[in-house]
């Protein structure tokens, strides 16, 4: 179970926490303002006000000890690039994803420690950009990874002692059993780099080894159950 | 007698498309600004200008030799064929004559021919003695042998040089707007001239032991001094002489800083628009450009994305600061707000544009942008952002075919980090195209290669490709699994290998860029094979 902290409550947060699974994920949201909170207690989430300016109130939260992920979702990009470097200070090995009002921000956001950055705007004006270029792809992956549709991608790690070990992912051939397209694997054995299966090479799967397969959430469902069952 | 055949013949040149064609192919020659063809002509006819008067100017001293009477011969006939085709494009005749036949027919009137011939004529003189026109035809008479005499003409062909560029209409442009300032500069510098050329001429007459014989002296003298160029031929000797010269080169003074002020400053009230229309210009010579309204974070990624692909674009911003950095990257840009109808419409909405891209950080805008927008043109491409959530609707409402949401999108690539690190990567990979990898779609054309192939009969492994799926908007497939409707079609997730393609059918691979574009090409090309 992963302990995620999330810094202000906006739409931002609201979708992010909307996605995250929550009975896997202990979502705590951070916020100061009165009218957010009681907003975001109404959708059932769980809120805290405190001052994420002061170290103690940030050590009282657990970061340091039990909290393995924070989102600075703070509107200011200055108060997240102070909280970037608060956090990491505190815990050395903590994900911190934030996000960037410009690219400038980007920068100092990694040099103050985040491994993430998400720039919304960045992302916004690639989207419009593809949408002109490739309308169709883009509508295909709105429906797919933004989930409109239950067409989902999914990755599904390779457990010791599953029938998949030792097998080659050619002979996988998931779109005949499973209705599912492999987009890409990692294999461990050649590093953490995701690998596009497109043919061009075949990797021996190992326990370990990621599969990053697309198609719908049963099928998705009944594969991980097949590989984890042997 | 003469109106049967007059009619019928105004009306076969008007049904004729061997007429109208010619007719437009002149008028893009000679008229309109928007062609290229016209730019060329242009540039053709001022080498030929320049050519001409070189010759001429070289036979006052010399004797042309027969090349040169040749090359002059042959610059009249071109300019004496250019005034006729400009005489013929100014109206059109057989529409006269159509209108006045058919009005006498409504009124059950007689058909006039006399009538309508006048009329005619008066539209053909209307052009004759517009100024343009004169300098044309007085820049065709210098070669005539027999009024050499006229070669002092010779200037109009110079000035035949204003017909092919823009400046000199600007410049009059510009002169005009000041009609009001620059008439009271020259009623007050008429009263000065007057009363100085009358009062020098009392001065300074040879009887009062001056040298300025008569008026006309007089006049000369006080337009060199008031002009402040004093060229010192006419000299003041006496005391009141020299008094009216004082006051003369004073008051001449302040009437120069008066008049360069005035040019200046309506050259500086005009620069906007001439800006502007040098925008439009631009514009109207692209075809298939994007409009972006609002160039904020969002509208400078797509911009900057757009130089890539090297796809045309404008941007209309109303911040002045937002425009700067239009400006300094230079980009084709319009400051003003894009949610009026006059702006979009100059921006090309209706001519050549085929997105509209609302992007501003105001939702309330965006909407109403997207509503203009699609008021003036049903048919265009519109994707709008949209800030909040709630306002996705009312901007699918407004007629959007796409809404972004900045914020949605990014929540959702941040809990997908969390969730799932690879598959993250996998999806901003595809998404970015990082590494050369990508998804794209082939089409499947008529004749060509996949037409009516089986799925399982293309040897996608072979290619190094991944089939993803088939996007159709064809209603036989409409039976099969894994559908699901993306806009007006379907898109099928992975199809099974009896799956038979169609025309128009869409087939989305992923793979390197490489691969897909050999089999693009492949594609193409088969297409162009003669059917068996």
């Amino acid at each position: 179970m992963k302990k995620i902290i999330i810094f202000g409550y906006n739409n931002l947060s609201y979708e992010a926490v909307s996605r995250l699974d929550q009975k896997y994920q202990d979502i705590v949201i951070i916020e100061t303002d009165p009218a957010l909170i009681q907003s975001a207690k109404d959708k059932g989430y769980n809120t805290k006000n405190i001052d994420f300016r002061c170290d103690v109130a940030l050590k009282s939260l657990g970061i340091g000890k039990s909290i393995d992920v924070i989102f600075c979702f703070l509107l200011e990009d200055f108060n997240n690039i102070f909280l970037t470097l608060s956090a990491r200070a505190i815990d050395k090995n903590i994900n911190i994803i934030a996000i960037a009002g410009s690219a400038q921000s980007a920068e100092k956001l990694i040099a103050a420690g985040a491994n993430k950055i998400i720039d919304p705007y960045q992302i916004c004006g690639q989207k419009i950009h593809e949408l002109i270029k490739k309308p169709d792809i883009t509508n295909i992956i709105d429906h797919t990874v933004f989930g409109r549709d239950d067409l989902h991608i999914a990755e599904i790690i390779i457990p010791t002692g599953s029938s998949l070990e030792n097998t080659y992912s050619s002979t996988l051939s998931l779109n005949e059993q499973f209705n599912l397209v492999l987009i890409g694997i990692v294999d461990k054995e050649l590093g953490d780099k995701l690998h596009f299966a497109i043919g061009e090479k075949d990797h021996k799967l190992d326990a370990g080894d990621i599969l990053v397969v697309l198609g719908p959430s049963r099928e998705i469902n009944a594969f991980k159950q097949e590989v984890t069952n042997a | 007698m003469l109106a049967k055949p007059l009619v019928y013949f105004a009306y076969l040149l008007k049904t004729s498309p061997y007429y109208q064609k010619s007719k437009r192919f002149f008028y893009n020659l000679l008229e309109n600004p928007q062609s290229k063809m016209k730019s060329y002509f242009d540039i053709s006819m001022i080498c030929l200008v320049m050519l001409s008067v070189f010759f001429l100017v070289y036979s006052v001293e010399h004797k042309l030799n027969e090349i040169g009477e040749f090359f002059e011969q042959f610059v009249v006939v071109v300019f004496i064929v250019e005034y006729l085709l400009r005489a013929w494009l100014f109206s059109d005749s057989h529409l006269i004559i159509i209108s006045e036949y058919e009005r006498a027919e409504y009124l059950n009137i007689p058909f006039s021919v006399i009538k309508t011939l006048k009329k005619i004529l008066e539209k053909k003189l209307e052009y004759i003695f517009s100024l343009i026109a004169i300098i044309d035809l007085l820049a065709i008479l210098p070669s005539y042998r027999p009024l050499r005499i006229m070669r002092i003409l010779l200037i109009f062909r110079l000035f035949k040089l204003f017909r092919y560029s823009n400046s000199i209409k600007v410049f009059a442009d510009v002169l005009s707007n000041k009609r009001f300032e620059l008439l009271t500069l020259a009623i007050f510098m008429g009263f000065l001239v007057f009363i100085s050329t009358i009062a020098i001429y009392l001065f300074e007459n040879p009887s009062s032991g001056g040298n300025v014989r008569h008026l006309y002296d007089a006049f000369y003298w006080s337009i060199v001094t008031i002009s402040t160029v004093g060229y010192g031929d006419i000299t003041p000797l006496t005391f009141g002489g020299r008094l009216v010269t004082i006051a003369l080169i004073l008051s001449g003074l302040g009437v120069l800083s008066f008049f360069t002020s005035i040019i200046v400053s309506a050259f500086n009230e005009k620069m906007y628009t001439l800006r502007e229309n040098r925008t439009y210009a631009e514009l109207s010579r692209l075809d298939n450009f994007i409009i972006i309204c609002g160039f904020g974070r969002v509208g400078q990624e797509i911009a900057a994305n757009l130089t890539k692909d090297q796809q045309a674009f404008i941007v209309i911003d109303t911040d002045e600061n937002n425009i700067k950095l239009a400006k300094k990257n230079n980009y084709i840009y319009i400051q003003d707000d894009a949610s009026q109808n006059t702006i979009l419409t100059n921006a090309g909405i209706n001519s050549g544009a085929s997105s509209v891209l609302c992007v501003t950080g105001n939702d309330v805008i965006n909407v109403y942008i997207t509503l203009t927008s699609r008021f003036l043109n049903p048919d265009i491409n519109i994707i709008a952002r949209a800030n909040r959530a709630d306002n996705v609707n009312k901007l699918y409402q407004a007629g959007a075919n796409n809404v972004i949401q900045p914020f949605e999108v990014s929540g959702l690539l941040a809990a997908e980090h969390v969730g799932q690190p690879v598959a993250f990567e996998a999806i901003l990979g595809i998404l970015q195209e990082q590494k050369q990898i990508l998804m794209e779609t082939l089409i499947v054309y008529p004749n060509s290669l996949l037409e009516n192939k089986l799925i399982g009969d293309i040897d996608f492994k072979h290619r190094k490709l991944t089939l993803v799926g088939v996007i159709s908007a064809n209603k036989i497939h409409l039976k099969r699994r894994n559908r699901y409707k993306v806009k007006n079609q379907h898109f099928y997730f992975n199809p099974e290998n009896h799956f038979e393609l169609l025309a128009q059918d869409m087939v989305i691979v992923l793979g390197r860029k490489y691969s897909i574009e050999h089999f693009q090409d492949q594609i193409e090309k088969s297409k162009l094979r003669p059917v068996k």
